[in-house]
């Protein structure tokens, strides 16, 4: 088809993507051009190109963007975001390299629970705007090689349902068995109440239909009877909706507790993974290279259950949260030493083959202690409890760069840390420019303020009165709109949003980061971590065959040397990869190396230079 | 002596003194002469191959003899360049000799020995029972060792090579060795060793130690250093770091008025700071209680291996008084002692006074932070060999498991001084502003220690405040003694501590 000299097209074929002149000034990443830095790799076929393929292991590779649509953008100017306004920053999205984008829950809702009370599965909230807007979204974002996931409730819905409003009022009716009703309140009594500060009990009397009926989280949000074949069917029938929209898979919310069983935790349930296999061979069959992320907060030994069937590369879900990782790195940096990262990657079990962990820094939840075993519990407390400053900052509800004071050197480590530890990252909106937060807001609201895209009115938000909006924007003087925002930074290339942006690229170049092993080196220094990322060559790699990346990451504030045992890769010259500065080869001795505070390093581990073939021979 | 001998012991009297795990560097060598020579690997050195000896030295200074053991590499012609650092002499016929130990090819085969229960002739090989070993990896020499020397095969296992030899089996294989049997989690597990017939019937002496390698681990007293950096370099009340530069006049170490928003320091009932080392993010105190959870672990598996024996009252009051007759010798040699004297005294008298029968058994015998490593999973107990120093008697003999836990204890005081020490361009003021933040750490580290160590069922040290107290004293007078005579200006360390446990 298309002239073997001819450049092939940039990306997407259909849709241009603007690139006005000015943009191109500053838009390379000037550093070190892509192609003075070996690679050994071929880049993925595009997954959007109608003509190839497309990739069912995209997610392994890809780097996501959690994103609120209520405080993206607004292009109505009522005051809330919505799927138009996310629609024309898509731009933003694709020059920061985001690959998939996670939306939260977009549905019709009486949002008593952030929009995890869906009324209706299949109808957006008006306030985002329509289905239409929805299917635009899918195509733009496509056109830009972005994927798209939505949150998605599986087990309950919203006492606003019409299936619930049918269920109560009608016992004997399609809708009577679609929840779990019964006389008493006594049954399941080993299961934890979740929300130990507002619910006293997981029943609820309801007068209207005379029973109790089940609920894990709030007693708004009753729980589906997955018993029931009719609830299993028209959850498929859920999923395929959106599928059929073109949706790229959905991050699955609280997905443990689908089932219940008498003497059981109503945890985990053989019944729960049955279901989610179903599921799955549904999307394998119809939608192969869709993906399900699964939300389970659990211990990363409990969470690997949800990957299914490591024999068959996996048959559940394509990917889980690992939710202790995030806290321990904190841990680390204000213990200034390995530990705590090094203990939790030793327990981390070993996934199937097809299956990806997603790692965050941040989003849009405080880290729920209430949601793990008692083991992690009693762990976490007393490693917190013991540090003031941990307790008040991580138990509620803060974003990045306010954690960590707002220094660039610690924000650059932990962004560093999020895009070379094992997993795919998972970015939250506005921390790659550094957004602040707003406590007086009240926990829940302190992260989700607008999205700060420039200095005007509403940081360029929003054209309502500034008094409509949602949420107030950030007007501190540190990170206030007009320090803190898209334009100023996409105009500074010193700017922490630039250099996310680099990180990404970089990462985008290497799949190694997404696919590699994880192999934590000794390292002299308890204060370093240091690790590679390796694969190696063979029919399994599709993703342009071996790499290895060192990657060394101080986590002290001060200055540290560090001797490394790298005699595995011995008479390899690494190569640094921000700069492209080649270092001294290794040898046999202890490789030595001195990082700044909070300073990192990532290298490229060529493969020593081989010798000529006749030097050999003698 | 052969000529062949005397071609090998000339340059090594040369050598041997350069060695870093070599004990008499203070005096000349008389004479060196080969006990055993035990080639253990074939090699043609004619045709560039390289062949290993094993040696057993006797070297004689003064009229004291010591046997030392070596791994000898023969090679003919220039030794290549990684080599040469290692190189011991030249013969005159032309064969290069080196230390071994830095030669990957010939190491392997300790390893491959072991796991095939070799016999080489006195020498003999044995691996652990049910242990498996992989053969085939490459060992390094690891490079912290004083004493002896470690190689590492592969990251898998570490084969500690005694240098200088005891007769006898060596405490470290025999402790090791039954707490492996047990099943103890917190060593590294044994997984062979070579031990060395004597010829007389006598007990085989232990030439080297092969147990698993803590790959990803890190010693007790780099982690404890990491806390403690961090805690001297929390803001002060004026938002200075305490350590270093608190800028000039650093009147700040003294601020009394505990302004809120610095980190640790509340203001006290009577107005005075209180130093709460607990506030500091580098805290250690999580990592003390897991490591006083594992000291308890090993002393109640060293006792289910090796047995306990009750000290009748009458021994515990001789203890007391060698106490007393260290603090008389060093107080007339060291005088800043002279002050605290009666306090400490007063403390050993208080150990004679209350002596009742105490319950023996085989501890650690030189506990402190550098003898323990984090790994990945917990805390790990290394080098039960006890103090170097001591004979092999005094270094097998029985003891409260408490004498380890006042080990480690006056480790937690060195550690929380070591940054400052010998900093002599702090001002006094600073330096008591450094001193009152070392002791809130101490305090906190040495607590959550005993803490660890009580809830996991050692004896209590707060149930026997009198017995640890004059372990620690007399452990903390040999300090002062150690300091005096070798590193004067680290002598504030013990002293300031001495003076905070005297009060």
């Amino acid at each position: 088809m298309s002239d073997a000299n001819q450049p092939p097209p940039p990306g997407p074929g259909a849709v241009p993507v603007p690139t006005p002149a000015e943009e191109r000034i500053t838009d390379p990443i000037t550093e070190v051009p892509p192609e003075a830095v070996e690679t050994s790799y071929e880049p993925v076929p595009d997954a959007f190109d109608p003509e190839t393929p497309r990739d069912p292991h995209w997610f392994k590779t890809a780097v996501f963007y959690e994103v609120s649509v209520r405080g993206f953008a607004d292009s109505n100017g009522d005051g809330y975001g919505d799927l138009r306004g996310l629609i024309q920053q898509l731009d933003h999205l694709q020059w920061l390299g985001i690959d998939c984008l996670w939306l939260l829950p977009i549905y019709q809702s009486p949002l008593k629970d952030g929009g995890y009370d869906i009324a209706d599965f299949t109808k957006i909230l008006p306030d985002f705007g329509e289905l239409g807007d929805f299917v635009e979204l899918i195509e733009e974002a496509h056109a830009r090689g972005i994927r798209v996931i939505a949150d998605l409730v599986m087990n309950h819905t919203s006492d606003q349902h019409p299936w619930f409003q049918s269920s109560r009022s009608d016992p004997e009716g399609p809708f009577g068995d679609f929840y779990v009703w019964s006389d008493e309140d006594e049954a399941y009594a080993d299961a934890r109440i979740i929300f130990v500060d507002t619910e006293t009990s997981n029943w609820t009397y309801d007068p209207v239909r005379g029973q109790y009926y089940w609920h894990r989280f709030f007693s708004h949000q009753p729980d589906l009877n997955y018993d029931n074949p009719a609830v299993q069917d028209a959850m498929l029938e859920v999923l395929r909706f959106w599928l059929d929209l073109g949706i790229d898979g959905f991050r699955l919310d609280a997905v443990p507790y689908l089932y219940e069983r008498e003497g059981t935790n109503c945890e985990n349930l053989p019944e729960t993974h049955a279901y989610l296999k179903r599921v799955r061979a549904e999307i394998d069959r119809l939608y192969p290279d869709r993906v399900m992320l699964a939300e389970a907060n659990q211990w990363p030994a409990d969470v690997v259950e949800y990957f299914g069937d490591p024999g068959v590369g996996g048959d559940e879900c394509h990917m889980a949260f690992h939710f202790p990782v995030m806290p321990r790195i904190f841990m680390a940096v204000r213990r200034e030493q390995r530990y705590p990262i090094s203990e939790i990657m030793s327990q981390t079990p070993k996934i199937p083959d097809n299956c990806q962990w997603g790692i965050f820094l941040r989003n849009h939840d405080e880290l729920t202690l209430e949601m793990v075993t008692d083991e992690e519990r009693d762990y976490m407390y007393t490693e917190y409890a013991k540090d003031p400053r941990m307790k008040a900052n991580i138990g509620i509800r803060r974003r990045l760069a306010p954690l960590l004071d707002n220094d660039r050197n610690q924000l650059e480590l932990f962004t560093a840390l999020l895009l070379s530890l094992p997993g795919s990252p998972v970015m939250y909106y506005g921390d790659e420019i550094g957004m602040g937060d707003n406590i007086w807001l009240g926990d829940r609201d302190a992260v989700r303020t607008p999205m700060q895209w420039t200095p005007d009115r509403n940081a360029g938000f929003s054209q309502c009165d500034p008094a409509r909006l949602y949420l107030p924007v950030i007007m501190d003087p540190i990170y206030g709109y007009q320090a803190v925002n898209v334009e100023a930074q996409r105009n500074n290339p010193g700017s922490l949003l630039h250099w996310t942006r680099k990180m990404i690229e970089i990462r985008q170049r290497h799949p190694v980061f997404g696919v590699g092993e994880y192999v934590e080196l000794t390292a002299s220094n308890p204060s370093v971590l240091a690790f590679v990322r390796e694969m190696g060559d063979g029919e399994a790699n599709h993703w342009g065959g071996m790499d290895t990346v060192l990657c060394v990451n101080n986590l002290s504030r001060f200055p540290q040397p560090v001797e490394l045992d790298l005699r595995r890769f011995q008479g390899s010259a690494p190569i640094e990869c921000m700069g492209g500065v080649r270092f001294p080869p290794i040898g046999e001795l202890p490789y030595l190396l001195t990082l700044p505070g909070h300073g990192f390093y990532w290298f490229l581990l060529p493969p020593p230079p081989e010798p000529a073939g006749d030097e050999l021979m003698r | 002596m052969r000529p062949l001998d005397r071609a090998l012991t000339t340059p090594l009297a040369d050598w041997l003194p350069r060695q870093r795990w070599f004990a008499g560097k203070d005096r000349a060598i008389g004479e060196v002469s080969i006990g055993t020579d035990t080639p253990l690997a074939g090699g043609d050195p004619a045709a560039g191959g390289a062949s290993l000896r094993h040696l057993v030295v006797d070297v004689r200074q003064g009229d004291d003899w010591d046997r030392y053991q070596l791994l000898v590499g023969e090679r003919r012609g220039e030794l290549p360049a990684r080599l040469r650092h290692s190189e011991i002499g030249e013969t005159p016929d032309g064969t290069h000799l080196y230390d071994a130990a830095h030669d990957p090819g010939l190491t392997r085969v300790l390893l491959e020995g072991i796991a095939n229960g070799t016999e080489a002739g006195p020498l003999r090989f044995h691996r652990a029972p049910g242990a498996e070993i992989e053969p085939g990896l490459t060992g390094v020499p690891g490079s912290a060792e004083q004493s002896n020397t470690s190689l590492i095969f592969g990251d898998a296992y570490i084969c500690k090579l005694f240098r200088r030899l005891c007769p006898g089996v060596n405490p470290d294989l025999e402790i090791n060795l039954a707490l492996t049997g047990i099943g103890c989690e917190s060593i590294a597990a044994v997984r062979g060793w070579i031990e060395m017939d004597t010829g007389d019937g006598g007990e085989p002496v232990t030439l080297a130690l092969l147990s698993d390698y803590l790959r990803t681990a890190t010693d007790g007293w780099q982690l404890a250093i990491t806390s403690v950096r961090d805690w001297l370099a929390d803001p002060g009340p004026d938002g200075h770091g305490r350590y270093p530069g608190g800028g000039p006049g650093s009147g700040d170490y003294l601020d009394t008025t505990g302004r809120p928003g610095a980190v640790g320091i509340e203001p006290g009932r009577d107005g005075h700071p209180v130093l709460d080392a607990g506030a500091a993010g580098g805290d250690f105190a999580a990592e003390a209680e897991r490591l006083g959870a594992a000291t308890a672990a090993v002393h109640r598996d060293l006792a289910v291996a090796f047995g306990v024996t009750v000290a009748p009252a009458d021994e515990v009051r001789g203890m007391a008084r060698g106490m007393h007759r260290q603090l008389d010798e060093v107080s007339r040699t060291v005088p800043d002692l002279a002050e605290h004297a009666d306090a400490i005294a007063a403390a050993f008298d208080a150990l004679a006074e209350q002596a009742t029968d105490l319950p023996l058994q085989r501890v650690h015998g030189d506990f402190h932070l550098g003898q323990v490593m984090r790994s990945d999973t917990g805390w790990v107990l290394l080098d039960f060999e006890g103090e170097p120093a001591r004979t092999p008697q005094e270094r097998r003999a029985l003891a409260h498991p408490l004498r380890d836990v006042a080990g480690m204890l006056r480790s937690f005081e060195y550690a929380a001084r070591f940054l400052p020490a010998g900093d002599t361009t702090l001002s006094p003021e600073a330096e008591m502003g450094l001193e009152l933040r070392a002791r809130a750490w101490a305090d906190r580290n040495r607590d959550a220690f005993c803490r660890g160590y009580a809830e996991a069922g050692g004896a209590d040290p707060a149930a026997n405040a009198v017995l640890i107290r004059a372990l620690e004293l007399d452990k903390a007078v040999y300090e002062i003694r150690y300091e005096a005579r070798n590193r004067p200006s680290w002598l504030p360390v013990p002293l300031r501590s001495l003076a905070r446990l005297a009060e």
